[in-house]
């Protein structure tokens, strides 16, 4: 019987060109992941990816590849590297693929789809980009610049190369840190539109801290490149016949914390920083972030008001509760002596590095849409954790929630259970309580007119003013599946609403003075918005709100607005992304 | 002794898009004069092109040869390249170099390394401040250059008419001047470095003139008010410019620097119909990548422009230069200094009539602003040139019309693009009391 396969495997390289097995002399680093199966088109074109490669500076367009079904390998990885015999030539095929763009092309399309694929997975639908097309542009070769953005106008990632200092050229392309990076921001975007718009400095830090941490935790993911850190010899690990084993005290906290994470995180960095005069670089910030010891006034610090400043707390904190879990996870294990077998250790890193991956993502859904903050992604984080999970048997949500507290993220004030750090379940109010009658059960699970109408007929319930525009921006239905086997199904509404108002009416609207520096004149646009996750009978479960008469969040939104000149319209979003280090530049 | 000046003219001299500003204060024992900027980047149409040297040589004639001081508020082409000099000395800045001068004033961000130890501890003890602000400077400058060369390669070729044009004038104004920042060290028996409170140095060349430094600030003094920090403002254009490079290299090039030599490629013009739309989008956004580079640069060093106040006779007299609202900031963040703001009696509208250059809540305050028929009226003085500097449709064009209406409707406004054809200067005197 000839059943078609749901997934391909295709060569990738596991972070990039400067990451090898066992030191600069052994070989490349090459992962094969699983990416959904489809019939691609030339580029490769897929369902959900078109890879383009135009190069804007030279204005040339690079022929395609082009997955033909009577390729040598019928299985289409035109890059698979043949195991035997072939050691000798190794260097050889690693050249042979660097230079080609078409391994190029095939290292993008791999990668997004791999990290679109584990969104899909985590969330239990099929996730959309934001620009509401079907298939996102990725450009391996934009330009000659050191630069890769996400720009929603143009449907697309672009990515840069550019000559390092030792005159090699670097590809941003072929850094998966970067595509897994850019192509969250993304993925991020359809999910949660606003959160590019300028708002409190923890929105504007958590795209880019969210970014990071999917992008860590992917590789983390990877058995190869823990492998590659983890190895001492210039063999690459698995070697037939032999437990590779590895001294307990190098796998404690702290060497992992020093060997692995910042041995990751440098070289994460040293290929796009490819010498010491760009500080800024994002290998730079990962390492600041994974060096970054506890401490609970980071957020409070000046330092730390700059939106990409900012997001490396949350970054310090995600991978700080990681690197607790994966120790605590290997002294489980058992021991040869005073060694642990490392491929064990490695499989384990691997599975908290999936799991923290797949809460990380999931708790989107429990985001309220506007005005993000990093206390709401800790509730959310738990909730959607306790969600499938509902006994922490393992800790994960009692490390999480330490760890986070121990950087000075603290849960919200209002909305969360005091023990369990998760939001409040919804309770129904009395007077008047939550009509169900008037609205369609089915049509609820995908139409945004028929929810609306629900949150209209119910505004008093939920306590949504009537004097604000509603919009109830997305409906998304999930199927997620527990460990004990049975399926957890959610319809996930969000909803927002937008004040048009004038400074002078701070006092009357919000409670609050009007800014310094602000005229009375002054129009302002602002934002409240919720959540509300039905159940499987289509009950409301949670209500998650950000309130538009919070004092406390509006003051701080408009007196950092203030502080950024960002008052007025924001910029688009290409420009957003692509200014990342022009912002910097501005201080 | 000279006792205090009774009046004070002022010449605006027709330069286009530029500022060229003499101030001749009236002495008993005779006047003294004091440049403001000398430069231009656009000069009218109806303008021959010695345009410069006829008014290096008029500022000669009317000075008498001998100038109290020379201000260049920074070092943007609009407002300095007046002092560039030509190797068979017909240059306007041969002309100025003749003039017998005092003091020459300019931003702290202009001091040279040996200047270090004599600017007070504001600066001399960070080091950041200097040296890596200057190297920041001549980043800014080459990045500048850069995009100007690459205006006519295969990178920008393709870009809108309109971002080109932008892109031209704001990076021709950003490219460096050497030859007048040369010359502007040379010329004057003293330097002086300004930034907020510091002395201007032209008390004694300009007996009962007061001049107060309201700008730039230091980078320590910025701090002081911002809630965030960079940590490292000053390398984002040395990274700037190594990309640029790239960048310049490969548009450039022809078959023989290919970045993958071996592998076919379709050499842009026509492509294939589906990968047009998603190449267009690229490009153009390449152009409008650069212009958000070559603006940033442009603001900040419109902003290392000196804001001074003049205060004589009971007379107050701004003159900001191109300083825009984050320089501006320090000083109004001060109640003291928005106090004394209030009552200005001639106001040099900052960088030629721009949005952001006349800080809103400062212009609210000027008190002597009025109809036609008030007395003691806000003067208004402005250079500048309209179609040389952004747009209409996104309310960035220069002169700004909504700020020019009120300049028009509440005071006495001179403006150099309302001269009649031909005319060198207009002047305005100021009685003091």
């Amino acid at each position: 019987m000839n059943r078609l396969s749901n997934t391909r495997k295709l060569t990738i390289l596991a972070q990039d060109p400067a990451v090898r097995f066992g030191g600069p002399e052994g070989p490349l680093a090459f992962a094969r992941v699983e990416v959904p199966a489809e019939e691609l088109g030339p580029g490769p074109t897929g369902y959900r990816v078109k890879v383009v490669d135009f190069d804007a500076s030279s204005q040339l367009l690079y022929k395609d590849l082009i997955y033909t079904s009577d390729a040598p390998r019928p299985k289409g990885d035109p890059f698979e590297f043949a195991q035997e015999g072939a050691a000798l030539e190794h260097r050889a095929f690693e050249d042979r693929l660097l230079a080609n763009p078409n391994f190029h092309a095939q290292n993008v399309y791999a990668i997004v789809m791999r990290t679109l694929a584990r969104f899909e997975f985590a969330l239990g639908r099929r996730v959309a980009w934001s620009h509401g097309g079907h298939q996102l542009n990725v450009v391996p070769h934009a330009f000659a610049e050191a630069n890769a953005f996400y720009s929603e106008q143009d449907h697309a990632l672009f990515f840069g190369y550019f000559p390092g200092r030792s005159g090699k050229m670097v590809f941003t392309c072929l850094s998966h840190d970067v595509v897994a990076h850019e192509t969250t921001h993304a993925l991020l975007d359809g999910l949660r539109t606003r959160f590019t718009e300028a708002s409190t400095p923890d929105q504007a830090a958590f795209h880019e801290a969210f970014a990071d941490i999917v992008a860590l935790l992917s590789i983390f993911s990877l058995p190869e490149i823990v492998g590659a850190a983890l190895s001492d010899s210039a063999e690459p690990p698995n070697r037939d016949g032999e437990v590779p084993l590895i001294d307990a005290e190098r796998v404690g906290l702290k060497a992992l914390r020093g060997s692995v994470l910042t041995g990751l995180a440098k070289e994460v960095g040293s290929e796009l920083l490819d010498g010491d005069e760009v500080h800024e670089a994002r290998g730079a910030a990962l390492r600041r972030s994974v060096e970054m010891e506890p401490n609970k006034d980071y957020l409070s610090m000046p330092d730390y008001q700059e939106e990409h400043h900012r997001g490396e707390v949350l970054v310090a904190a995600f991978m700080s509760a990681f690197l607790t879990l994966w120790d605590k996870r290997i002294r489980d294990l058992g021991t040869f002596g005073s060694k642990y077998n490392r491929d064990m250790v490695v499989e384990e890193g691997a599975k908290v590095a999936d799991h923290l991956l797949t809460m990380a993502i999931r708790a989107l859904d429990y985001c309220p849409p506007t005005d993000m903050d990093f206390g709401a992604y800790l509730a959310s984080l738990l909730t959607a954790d306790a969600e499938l999970i509902p006994e922490d048997r393992k800790g994960y949500r009692r490390v999480m929630r330490e760890t986070f507290e121990s950087y000075g993220i603290d849960l919200p004030a209002i909305g969360c259970h005091v023990e369990e750090g998760t939001w409040c379940p919804f309770v129904e109010p009395a007077d008047p309580p939550i009509t169900y009658a008037r609205t369609n059960f089915a049509s609820m699970l995908t139409d945004r007119d028929e929810v609306f109408r629900f949150v209209w007929e119910n505004r008093n319930a939920l306590g949504i003013s009537e004097r604000v525009p509603i919009e109830v921006d997305s409906v998304r239905s999930s199927t997620r599946q527990g460990p004990d086997g049975f399926f957890v199904k959610e319809t996930v509404v969000t909803y927002v609403q937008t004040l048009d108002m004038f400074a002078a009416e701070c006092k009357v609207l919000l409670g609050f003075e009007r800014p310094d520096g602000m005229s009375t004149k002054q129009r302002l646009e602002v934002f409240g918005g919720g959540v509300i996750v039905f159940d499987q009978y289509g009950r409301i479960k949670y209500h998650i709100v950000h309130s538009l008469t919070d004092k406390d969040r509006q003051l701080r939104r408009l007196e950092y607005l203030v502080d950024m000149g960002e008052i007025a319209p924001h910029r688009g979003l290409r420009d957003r992304f692509s200014a990342l280090h022009m912002a910097r530049a501005e201080g | 002794m000279a006792q205090d000046p009774t009046g004070v003219t002022i010449f605006s001299y027709q330069v286009g898009f530029g500022d060229c500003f003499l101030l001749r204060f009236h002495y008993d024992g005779g006047d003294r004069h004091l440049l403001i900027d000398f430069g231009t980047t656009g000069i009218p149409e109806h303008e021959e092109n010695d345009l410069m040297v006829r008014v290096a040589a008029d500022i000669e004639t009317k000075c008498g040869g001998m100038l109290a001081g020379v201000v260049a508020t920074h070092r943007h082409a609009d407002h300095i390249s007046g002092f560039a000099t030509k190797a068979d000395k017909s240059g306007s800045g041969d002309i100025i170099a003749r003039i017998d001068i005092g003091t020459v004033v300019q931003p702290w961000t202009e001091a040279p390394d040996a200047e270090k130890d004599s600017l007070g501890p504001e600066i001399s003890s960070d080091v950041r401040s200097l040296a890596k602000r200057q190297a920041s400077l001549q980043a800014m400058h080459d990045t500048a250059a850069r995009v100007v060369e690459m205006l006519d390669t295969k990178a920008l070729k393709h870009a809108p008419k309109e971002i080109k044009e932008r892109l031209g004038f704001i990076g021709r104004d950003n490219v460096k001047n050497l030859s007048a920042v040369e010359n502007l060290m040379r010329i004057g028996g003293s330097h002086v470095y300004a930034y907020h409170g510091s002395d201007a140095g032209l008390e004694t060349a300009l007996p009962g003139v007061t001049t107060r430094v309201l700008g730039p600030p230091t980078l320590r003094q910025t701090e002081t008010i911002r809630k965030q920090r960079s940590r490292d403002p000053d390398e984002y254009w040395h990274f700037a410019l190594k990309g640029l490079n790239a960048d310049k290299k490969f548009s450039e090039a022809g078959e023989e620097i290919r970045l993958f030599p071996d592998h076919p490629a379709h050499p842009g013009g026509k492509l294939p119909m589906e990968v047009r739309w998603i190449a267009k989008r690229l490009t153009e956004g390449r152009s409008q990548q650069f212009l958000g580079l070559v603006s940033a640069l442009d603001k900040q060093m419109n902003n290392t422009s000196l804001i001074l106040l003049f205060e004589v006779g009971g007379k107050k007299l701004l003159f900001p230069g191109d300083a825009q609202i984050e320089n501006w900031r320090f000083a109004l963040s001060k109640p003291e200094i928005v106090a004394l703001l209030a009552d200005v009696d001639v106001y040099k509208v900052g960088h030629h009539g721009s949005l952001n250059a006349t800080p809103r809540s400062m212009w609210a305050k000027f008190a002597k602003k009025g109809g036609k028929d008030s007395g003691d009226r806000l003067t208004t003085l402005l250079s500048t040139m309209p179609g040389k500097h952004g747009h209409a449709e996104d309310h960035t064009e220069v002169p700004r019309q909504s700020l020019l209406n009120d300049l028009k409707a509440l005071s006495d406004l001179h403006s150099t693009h309302e001269m009649e054809p031909g005319k060198l200067y207009q002047e305005v005197t100021i009685a003091f009391a």
